[in-house]
């Protein structure tokens, strides 16, 4: 069963505009939303939560379609832009107490044991709390309601590597059972590779590949060679960078001819990404 | 719904708020005082200062994560304007009793506290609401321009109901003259208030759900 399924999405802005969006997110999996800054991650995010009007296309998630069930849908969400930036002056049961009345499947015991879990203090006010301790909070609420899809806007952005480290254990741990699954968007690649099944990758508002990790890692190749050899493949790659000792640069696994002598490497996600970005900068 | 009017009660707006009718009321207390100011206090004040409130406690990315309707969160921010309306007219007309047994003999320029004079607060308070509710709703979070026009607009109202009340003995006399014993005519003054009160409050609400539900929430 597709927990997120998302088709043909597109929705335009004076000067931006989301193409052809889709890509779907199986049960039970960690799905890495990557994507520059400005490329669309958090717009795809409001429209699929239905915060944003689209122009064409469909979100249905858990089976259904969100624009017609949408509060029905979304006792079933957790969702979180960053940690809790709302009502930071209010300490965190008087806030719990205010959003459980909006859940059915409420359970205050397992709320409880999150608290325990992750170490918060029901008596700390949000603006006590380090970024960190502000996405838990979230989690502990999306969970406490029975979220069966999580859907986390830059939750490890600002947070340190220790915080992030645990922070993507839970999600490996909440995804065990095959019951919730998880979309998170992130620029930091590094946490996808620890913990995402599957990636989908956006780059100026357009769906580069949405696919299985090691697959879409294998789908390109880096390559670093001599000057002279650039000019060989130069027409096929996404984009190159030359330096004084010849160049790098990102083709896909396809358009590569491995006997060319040309030496060529399995890319990290964070090369993907920035050889990516750097292709608009060479048609700008 | 109702969960969003006690969210706002206990969460988004600060108990001053509901305590602050009792020290408006107060004011009912000055003798001959031009009494609109009392309630046009609540469009001064808290109105602004509330709506600065939800947006910097992001009040509206808070309450679309929730699973409700658009409509249900428009129509329970007019609850909660027109609950606090009322404690404010409420308070006041209280002290408005303490007022007339004080006193008693006193000759009012200014229209005096009776129920024919509540009647036209109701009235002015349901122009502010179809104006600044519905104005606000076009963006769901700037309130400036929204109170720059309906505050105005209730001022006005109130200054030529007032002056017309001056200027016009025939008024003058049903508002604070021998009229004023004419319980029938001030309930019905009152009554008719209130119903212009609750319509303009339904328009205002289907007015600013149209507007709210092509809000983007960014």
């Amino acid at each position: 069963m597709l927990a997120l399924d998302i088709r043909n999405l597109n929705k335009k802005y004076p000067n931006f505009q989301l193409r052809d969006i889709s890509f779907q997110l199986e049960k039970g999996y960690i799905m890495g939303f990557i994507g520059a800054n400005g490329a669309g991650k958090t717009t795809t995010i409001k429209s699929i939560l239905n915060m944003i009007h689209i122009d064409s296309g469909e979100v249905r998630i858990l089976g259904k379609d969100i624009a017609e069930h949408e509060t029905e849908l979304k006792q079933e969400i957790g969702c979180a832009f960053g940690g809790v930036d709302f009502y930071t002056r209010s300490k965190l049961r008087t806030l719990t107490e205010v959003i459980r009345k909006f859940y059915k499947n409420w359970d205050h015991d397992t709320y409880y044991n999150y608290l325990k879990r992750f170490k918060l203090d029901e008596n700390k006010k949000v603006a006590e709390l380090s970024a960190g301790m502000r996405v838990k909070y979230n989690l502990a609420i999306a969970l406490s309601h029975g979220a069966k899809l999580l859907i986390l806007d830059e939750p490890t952005s600002g947070l340190d590597p220790a915080a992030r480290d645990d922070l993507l254990d839970i999600f490996q741990e909440l995804v065990i059972d095959g019951e919730i699954s998880i979309l998170f968007s992130t620029h930091i690649t590094s946490d996808l590779e620890k913990c995402a099944d599957f990636i989908t990758f956006i780059d100026n508002g357009q769906i580069v590949a949405s696919s299985e990790k090691n697959e879409l890692l294998e789908s390109y190749r880096l390559l670093s060679g001599s000057e002279s050899q650039l000019n060989q493949v130069k027409d096929k790659m996404i984009s190159y960078k030359v330096n004084s000792f010849g160049f790098t640069g990102l083709i896909p696994s396809g358009d590569f001819d491995s006997s060319s002598g040309i030496r060529a490497a399995t890319p990290s996600l964070e090369e993907i990404m920035i050889y990516f970005a750097k292709k608009e900068d060479m048609y700008v | 719904m109702y969960n969003l009017v006690m969210k706002d009660l206990k969460l988004a707006i600060s108990p001053f708020f509901l305590i602050l009718p009792v020290l408006l009321g107060a004011l009912m207390l000055i003798p001959g005082w031009i009494y609109f100011l009392v309630i046009l206090y609540f469009c001064w004040i808290t109105v602004p200062v509330m709506f600065g409130q939800f947006r910097a406690q992001n009040d509206l990315l808070f309450t679309s994560m929730m699973p409700i309707t658009k409509k249900d969160i428009v129509k329970a921010r007019v609850i909660v304007m027109v609950i606090l309306e009322l404690l404010h007219v409420g308070v006041a007309m209280i002290f408005s009793v303490v007022n007339i047994y004080l006193y008693p003999d006193l000759t009012h320029f200014f229209f005096g506290p009776y129920m024919g004079f509540w009647g036209l607060c109701f009235i002015m308070l349901a122009i502010f609401n179809v104006i600044f509710i519905s104005m606000y709703y076009k963006t769901a979070y700037n309130f400036g321009g929204s109170a720059l026009v309906s505050i105005p607009a209730a001022m006005l109202f109130a200054g030529v109901a007032q002056w017309i009340g001056i200027a016009s003995p025939v008024v003058s006399d049903i508002f604070n003259g021998s009229g004023v014993h004419n319980t029938e005519l001030q309930i019905s003054i009152l009554a008719a208030g209130i119903v212009i009160f609750v319509a303009l409050n339904m328009i205002t609400y289907r007015i600013a759900v149209k507007r709210f539900l092509k809000v983007e929430i960014l």
